[in-house]
This record gives C-alpha cells, sequence and structure tokens, in this order.
C-alpha cells in the first residue's frame, strides 16, 4: 500500500518536539500555521490536546499535549488497601474496567502466591472478552461517526448496551464493574447471566456482519481509512506500540499467545493482524478480533467448570456470610480483613494482559504492609500516542482525525 | 547482554528476573541489553523507599527499566538507585524512543532529573505545578488553597505522607 504522504517513514524517530514555526514559508506558498486542536474537541476522544503546525491543510509537525485527565490514580491506590484499590483500577481505563482489574489482581496473587480456581479463571476470560467487545464497539461507533458513518454508533451501542446489562446481571454495576479481585471474583455468575451470554454468543457474529456490511466494503469509508497513517512493522516495534496498533502492522503479538494469563493457553483462537499498515487495516484487526473474542466466549460458555470462584483463604476474602452467625473465628476474620484489611510479602512483580488497546500492565511494589507502596500501571494508550507524530505526518488534516480515531486512545488510561 | 561487570546483585521477585545496575552505568547496560535483544522497553518508571523498613535500601530512589525481548519472550528489569536532590540519571530516549514520556512523566511525578532528554517538561501536572506529586512525602490531597493559613504548611509538610 503506498504512503500517500509519499515520505520515507523509517528516518529519525519523532521526539515530541515540536518548534514554532509560524510565519515561515511553507511549500504551497502560503504561511507555516501554529494551531492549537483541543483539548475540548469531540474527535479527540476525551481531553487530547494537540498542538499543529499546518502548511495549508497539510500536517507539518504534530505535539500530543496530554494530561487533562490526570486523576493521581498510582497516588490514591498508596493510600487504600489492598482491597479496597480494585474499586480505583475500575477507573484509569474506563472502557475495560474487568480488564484493569484482572491485571491487578494477577499481580496481588502474584505476590500472595496463590492462584484462583479453574471457574474463576474461565469467568475472567468471559469478562475480559466481553470487555474487549464492547471496547472495540465503542471504538468503531466514534471513530464510524467522525468518519461519516453516523449510523455505525447506533448499531455499535445497541450491543453495547446487552453486554453493559450482563455486567449488571453478573456485578451489580454497569461499568465501574470491580468484578475481579485479588483472590478470585466478585460473585458467581447467575444462571440468568449465562443465558444473556448464551444468546449473545449465539447472536453476535451476525452482528459483527452487519457491521462489516456497513463499513468494509463501503467506499468512502475505504477512502478515509486506506493509505492513512501508515506505520511500519519496524516503526510500530521502535515505538513500542501494542495492540491493534502493533498487529495492524503485521506483526502477530499478541500477550494472550505470548505470555499466557489466566488460562488462556487453553482456548482456540487466533492472533487477528494485517499488513496494510495503515487505518484500515487497525480496522481489519479489531473486526476480526471481535470475531475471535465471541470464539472464546463460546468456549468457555461450554466448558465453564464448576466449583468455587474464590480462593479458601480468609486472610484474603472475608468467610460466607452464613458462617458469621456460628463460628467466632469467622466474626474475628471479618472483622480483621475489613479493619485492618491484608499485608502482601515484600517484593515487587509485573504482570501485563492483553486490552483492547494493548498492553495494560501493573507494576507492584509490596512493602509487606497492608497497603501497597508503589502501584504503576503501565498503560497502552500512552505509548501509543507517541506514535502518533509518525502516522500523522504531511496528512491532511481530516485525516489526523481517523489517524486519532484508529489510534484508539483512552486519555483516562494515559492520563491515569 | 549486559556485562556482568556492569551488574551490582541479580534475582528473582515473584518469578520477574530482576538486574541492580549502577546508576552512572544504566546507559551502557541497557545498550548492550538493547544489542542482545532486548527491544521493548515496556516501562519506565521510580519509587520511592523513603521510610521503607521492610528492607535495605541503598538509595532513595529506585529507577525502574522493564525490557522484554519480543522473540524469546524473555522479561528483564533493571534496577538503579539513585539520591541527592534532585536525584540525576542518564536519559534512555536515544535508545528506546518510548522512554521519552516515560521519563518525563517520572521527572513530573518523583523529581528525577534525566541528563541528555530532549525535552524534560512536565507531562501529567501543569507547568507552573509546584512538588512532585508521587514522592511519599507529598501528601495525598495536598491541594494548595489560596488565602489558607495553611497554606505554607501544605507546599512543606514533609510528614502528611
Amino acid at each position: 500500500m503506498a504512503d500517500r504522504s509519499g515520505q520515507s517513514v523509517t528516518d529519525t524517530i519523532g521526539q515530541g518536539v515540536t518548534i514554532d514555526r509560524s510565519g515561515e514559508t511553507g511549500a504551497f506558498g502560503g504561511e507555516i500555521l501554529t494551531v492549537n486542536f483541543g483539548p475540548h474537541h469531540p474527535s479527540t476522544h476525551g481531553v487530547l490536546r494537540l498542538i499543529v503546525d499546518l502548511d495549508g491543510e497539510q500536517v507539518r509537525s504534530l505535539k500530543p499535549v496530554i494530561g487533562y485527565l490526570h486523576t493521581g490514580i498510582e497516588k490514591q491506590m498508596e493510600a487504600l488497601r489492598w482491597q479496597q484499590g480494585v474499586v480505583v483500577t475500575d477507573r484509569h481505563d474506563y472502557l475495560s474496567p474487568p480488564i484493569n482489574n484482572l491485571a491487578y489482581a494477577l499481580a496481588v496473587e502474584r505476590l500472595l502466591g496463590v492462584e484462583v480456581p479453574p471457574r474463576a479463571q474461565a469467568l475472567r476470560v468471559i469478562m475480559s472478552e466481553l470487555t474487549r467487545l464492547s471496547s472495540h464497539l465503542v471504538w468503531m461507533g466514534t471513530s464510524g461517526l467522525e468518519l461519516g458513518a453516523m449510523s455505525m454508533l447506533m448499531y455499535c451501542f445497541r450491543e453495547r448496551d446487552t453486554i453493559m446489562d450482563m455486567n449488571e446481571e453478573i456485578s451489580g454495576f454497569r461499568m465501574h464493574t470491580s468484578y475481579i479481585r485479588p483472590g478470585g471474583v466478585f460473585a458467581d455468575a447467575t444462571p440468568r447471566f449465562l443465558e444473556m451470554l448464551d444468546h449473545f454468543v449465539n447472536t453476535m457474529p451476525s452482528n459483527i456482519d452487519e457491521y462489516e456490511a456497513l463499513l468494509t466494503n463501503n467506499p468512502i469509508w475505504r477512502s478515509r481509512t486506506i493509505g492513512v497513517g501508515r506505520l511500519s512493522a519496524d516503526d510500530a516495534k521502535v515505538l513500542g506500540a501494542t495492540g491493534p496498533m502493533l498487529r495492524g502492522s503485521g506483526v502477530a503479538w499478541d500477550l494472550r499467545k505470548a505470555i499466557p494469563y489466566t488460562g488462556y493457553e487453553s482456548y482456540d483462537f487466533e492472533i487477528a493482524t494485517s499488513d496494510m499498515c495503515d487505518c484500515y487495516g487497525r480496522y481489519l484487526v479489531r473486526i476480526k478480533e471481535m470475531r475471535e473474542a465471541v470464539k472464546i466466549l463460546r468456549q468457555a460458555l461450554d466448558r465453564l467448570p464448576d466449583g468455587p470462584v474464590n480462593i479458601d483463604d480468609r486472610k484474603v476474602l472475608p468467610p460466607p456470610r452464613e458462617e458469621l452467625e456460628t463460628s467466632m473465628e469467622a466474626v474475628i476474620h471479618h472483622f480483621k480483613l475489613f479493619t485492618e484489611g491484608y499485608s502482601v510479602p515484600p517484593g515487587d512483580v509485573y504482570v501485563a494482559v492483553e486490552s483492547g488497546r494493548g498492553e495494560n500492565g501493573c507494576y507492584i511494589v509490596s512493602d509487606g504492609t497492608h497497603k501497597p507502596r508503589r502501584v504503576k500501571f503501565r498503560s497502552a494508550s500512552f505509548v501509543n500516542l507517541q506514535a502518533l507524530e509518525r502516522m500523522a505526518l504531511n496528512h491532511m488534516v481530516a485525516d489526523m482525525i481517523a489517524i486519532i480515531g484508529t489510534a484508539d486512545a483512552v486519555l483516562g488510561d494515559c492520563d491515569r | 547482554m549486559i556485562p556482568e561487570t556492569l551488574i551490582v546483585e541479580r534475582g528473582v521477585s515473584a518469578g520477574d528476573q530482576w538486574v541492580t545496575v549502577g546508576a552512572a552505568d544504566v546507559h551502557d547496560a541497557l545498550a548492550a541489553a538493547n544489542e542482545g535483544g532486548y527491544r521493548l522497553l515496556v516501562f519506565l518508571s521510580c519509587v520511592d523507599h523513603l521510610a521503607d523498613s521492610s528492607r535495605k535500601w541503598p538509595a532513595r530512589y529506585e529507577v525502574i527499566y522493564q525490557l522484554r525481548n519480543m522473540d524469546t519472550l524473555e522479561q528483564l528489569r533493571v534496577r538503579a538507585f539513585v539520591d541527592g536532590d534532585p536525584p540525576r540519571i542518564d536519559s534512555v530516549s536515544d535508545l528506546f524512543p518510548p522512554a521519552n514520556w516515560d521519563e518525563r512523566e517520572t521527572y513530573d511525578l518523583f523529581g528525577v532529573v534525566f541528563n541528555g532528554h530532549p525535552e524534560l517538561t512536565r507531562i501529567l501536572m501543569p507547568d507552573d505545578w509546584v512538588g512532585h506529586p508521587l514522592r511519599r512525602d507529598y501528601p495525598v490531597g495536598g491541594e494548595v488553597v489560596e488565602f489558607s493559613e495553611e497554606h505554607e504548611a501544605w507546599q512543606t509538610a514533609p510528614d502528611k505522607a
């Protein structure tokens, strides 16, 4: 696929440094203008601000400015007990709360040296894949909206609402579920949830066909995305891009396959890749990933193991309600857990999971007390946004919107 | 791979391999690791060990580099301890482009100065912010309230961590 900008994309990597070139003469005889774009602009997916040097309508340099959604999540985590931190992890990448929970829970469990029962692992896989679907649906709906396929939003949010209903059924919350916790999950799946999931898995493939019918061969969509925002495989690797950004450049890298966690090695699915290296390629990757997610959901549902959904450790998880009425020991454990919490052995650990955006990692340092010493979230959006200048250089302003869209950055995730 | 002469200590924490290198050798060590196949810097960050009595720490700040070899799937954590006010360490953004923003973030939140960084400015906090919020002596909820009697106290209180 030809690079529309006609420029080599392998020379020096943009360091994000912008020189104000206002007043200089551009290639078309006009002045180079430095324009501020955002942070309050609907097409920036939140509060991304860009400082763009424009030569006519062409982007000559682009500098993302972030931090408008910085909420000090890492600082807050240090002031909360281990089990309280789960609630905060929901809120950084607000389009994929269960996957954030999972990264945190796996890290705490690695430090504690425990492993959750098979049923909890399967439920974690189910929630992760539902989240991946809902995250990709939001991406497709909003990107379609920006690039002229207005009806996409209606179709995508229809299925997203079904997923929200399932979240509500299993955890009581529609968005910030806090479902996956260190030691297991909040509660077992209800029969109604399994029914809803079965219906969803049966109907979703035809829904994805519907999205494809609207976009894949749509001439407007194709002309807005093919050849736009090229990112070669080498550039993507050097810039540290992960997720659909990397797979859209033809690199078959998926943490679920490469470094499997929570039982992903036992599921049969393919890594979605595309060699197009452009916005259209990233779109194809996400469509394929949605189909694969449905495949994983079907397998997880068909062989959902029986058994407990939490580890049997009274020091980490509260005792069942009925025990409190008969056992003094249970009352003591309950009291200790909700006043002091539990402590985690000293050490540090890094766990990475694959979210809809790429590598969502959690690095935890414990000093042996009941609160973490340091929690660091490695967010995919933060790293992927650094590739924005590389992709948007010498494109039109309108193409920049497509490029920001397919980078799929969640600014809450980026700024944390 | 990182030459043995640069490695101060090595170990395994909860299954993760790590090595400690001297703060002055970080750039050399990471250049060697990059040559040796660890091409991806997963993240770079810092830990503040102020008043942590669980272990003996050589210095207050620990700068962490998580590396990954995407072919062999090996992972390695490089740790370097720095002290000083401000703590200083060499930038690795010339070796790993993603380190650019990570180093800006670490400067912003911990006040670690990265020598040789092309544009070391705040990234998450406003440009005129005072202090580095992720330091352990920076109070949670320590928001400066203008015209308050505590205005001065909030800015300097080390005991509110």
